[in-house]
């Protein structure tokens, strides 16, 4: 039977008269990945303080593997790891030294940071100063901080931000790798591809509520649009796009008057993006 | 409160530290330079007068103080002699003498002396050459002054024993030695605020007790140790060896305190030097009240460094035991112990 590893219930958190988290509530599986998705602004980085300690909620409570955030913080800090968004390495201590560090107060013992370091593609670079290491480099090193403690529960926020292609894929292969391992992750993105790829359920947080919460398959089918798009050649001889919506009673009927009435040159299917879902929900994108 | 975790936070801020290249080279040279400075400075008061004089007809009385005064004398063979030798700097001042002085004495005539003065003589040497010149005066006339002089000494006699210039630096090269290691902890502090490494430390078993523990004893511990290094290789440490300990452990501990407050109020690297160049200067300002006494007022006595600036000079300088300088040490732990605590609430609103 699967496990809960986060439990949100009402959580609420306000800065002044700012209601940032608005009784939000949620799990997350043991072994799942979750996405959580929202502009700038909507409550995700709240959310996540109040999940890892680092805030207390004004309402509600959080549970991760069944214990109380707000009043054993601690207990459950030394069960996380958590990949924060902008840099907060120590730039004049080599990417070794970071990691022993972090093992250190962790309490981890028999360490292996070169092992890690080679995990994450920084193989040879360990001992050079952090600030010498490319942005891609840090952001692996930032992950591979968060591994230190061999989490249960993984808290990655934009992880891939930024980065070229080779480095992004290479995080993303080192997520699913802790997930193999049978870590949690809640992945906060802005990336809608990588959501719709690593995650098993993605959360749509705008402006401090949970407005959807389902796996990508399943929101698409219930907000989005699968389409057939085609290119065809028009009676004056340029290309013309024609659009025929899917999964009508009426679509088969203009599939074959395309056909039989057009030239078509291509022909290719569409589904609706995460990105298009979160509009049509909020009517706002999500990278605002 | 886990050790390891502490002494691995302690560690790492030591390996901060000496990474700043700016903190890393004012503090050794800074100490180097201190303990040279120590070591230029005179060991002993140089108490003799320099006094230039021209005399051609010198009265035999006068040729006898000089020779029994403790006062380094230039005979000049001229009037222009004198002024040049003035002039130059070979003496601070010159008396010339009139021609006729011993036939204007058995006359019983006014008698005019040239008093040379060079500009940048205070004028409390000014009226000291004057009184030499009375005395002068005193000893060609044969009469005695009808004055009584009772002397009362208030405080430590120190008469035959002054107190050289090495002593009383060695109280503001302690303020300094601290006051750089205050701001460069406090940068430190400000640092991690700012590029968000302490959110990342908070998100392990480290609890903000242990926190503040780790930087409050590196930073009171790593203080502490340069002090009392200098005070080894200058000699200081020698004079009452705990009681120079204790007030050197209750400064370095101000000044963590110190550097906890600025810290807090800095957004980085410029505004904790802002803060921490005022900071010195106040802390610094008692022990101007030791290079030049009678400077300050009462006061000073509202500066914390005070106390142990007062301490220090009083241990060395005088011997004092640790009955006279308790109530200094008492209130010099009152003022760490709360600058400590204000740091610590302060800076750790800024932390959450």
């Amino acid at each position: 039977m699967t496990q809960t590893a986060i439990a949100a219930e009402n959580l609420t958190y306000a800065y002044g008269k700012l209601l940032a988290v608005d009784d939000i509530s949620f799990d997350v599986a043991e072994g799942e990945i979750l996405g959580f998705l929202g502009p700038n602004g909507a409550g995700k980085s709240t959310t996540v303080k109040m999940l890892t300690g680092q805030l207390r909620p004004q309402w509600g409570y959080a549970r991760l593997l069944g214990i109380d955030v707000a009043s054993q913080p601690k207990k459950v800090q030394a069960q996380i790891g958590v990949c924060f968004e902008i840099n907060n390495l120590y730039e004049t201590m080599s990417g070794i030294e970071n990691l022993v560090l972090f093992a250190k107060l962790f309490g981890v013992k028999d360490f292996d940071a070169p092992a890690l370091i080679k995990r994450v593609g920084l193989d040879g670079r360990g001992e050079d100063k952090v600030e010498r290491y490319s942005k891609g480099m840090k952001q692996r090193l930032m992950v591979a901080r968060a591994f230190v403690n061999q989490p249960k529960i993984l808290f990655l926020d934009e992880p891939t931000e930024g980065l070229d292609p080779t480095s992004a894929q290479a995080i993303r292969t080192l997520i699913l790798e802790e997930q193999a391992r049978g870590a949690t992750v809640f992945l906060t993105t802005h990336d809608m591809y990588e959501a719709d790829r690593l995650c098993r359920r993605v959360a749509f947080i705008d402006q401090g509520k949970i407005v959807a919460l389902d796996t990508p398959r399943e929101l698409k089918q219930q907000y989005g649009q699968r389409i057939i798009r085609a290119e065809v050649v028009a009676a004056d001889g340029s290309l013309q796009t024609r659009e025929i919506v899917l999964d009508r009673q009426e679509t088969p009927g203009e599939i074959a008057a395309l056909f039989e009435g057009e030239r078509v040159v291509t022909l290719h299917t569409e589904e609706a993006t995460l990105e298009d879902i979160f509009i049509q929900i909020t009517g706002r994108g999500l990278v605002s | 409160m886990n050790i390891r975790v502490i002494s691995a936070l302690a560690a790492k801020d030591l390996k901060l530290y000496f990474s700043d290249r700016l903190f890393a080279v004012v503090t050794v040279l800074g100490l180097v330079g201190y303990i040279v400075v120590y070591f230029l400075l005179p060991a002993t008061v140089d108490e003799t007068l320099g006094l230039g004089l021209y005399a051609p007809d010198m009265p035999p009385a006068l040729e006898q103080l000089l020779s029994q005064a403790d006062v380094d004398f230039l005979r000049a063979s001229s009037l222009e002699a004198l002024r040049q030798a003035v002039l130059d700097g070979t003496v601070p001042a010159g008396f010339g003498l009139p021609d006729d002085l011993m036939a204007r004495l058995e006359r019983d005539t006014e008698i005019t002396v040239q008093l040379y003065i060079s500009p940048d003589v205070p004028q409390e040497f000014v009226e000291i050459y004057e009184v030499i010149l009375h005395e002068f005066a005193f000893a060609f006339s044969g009469q005695p002054l009808m004055i009584e002089t009772t002397e009362i000494v208030l405080g430590p006699d120190m008469a035959g024993a002054p107190i050289s210039p090495r002593e009383r630096m060695l109280p503001l090269l302690t303020v300094f030695v601290l006051m750089v290691e205050c701001l460069g902890l406090a940068s430190l502090i400000s640092a991690e605020i700012e590029t968000g490494t302490l959110q990342a430390l908070l998100i392990t078993r480290l609890t903000m007790v242990g926190l503040f523990v780790g930087k409050g004893l590196f930073g009171t511990l790593f203080a502490f140790a340069q002090v009392v290094l200098l005070m080894a290789i200058t000699g200081g440490l020698f004079h009452q060896p705990a009681l120079i300990l204790t007030a050197l452990l209750l400064g370095a501990a101000l000044v963590t305190g110190v550097a906890f407050l600025i810290a807090s109020t800095g957004r980085d690297l410029m505004s904790v030097m802002g803060w921490g160049i005022l900071a010195v200067l106040l802390l610094v300002l008692p022990t101007l009240a030791i290079l030049v006494p009678g400077l300050a007022s009462n006061w000073i006595r509202a500066i914390p460094s005070y106390y142990l600036t007062d301490t220090i000079y009083r241990v060395i300088t005088f011997g004092v035991t640790w009955g006279d300088v308790a109530s200094n040490l008492l209130i010099l732990f009152t003022f760490a112990a709360v600058f400590l605590a204000l740091g610590v609430v302060v800076l750790k609103r800024k932390f959450q």
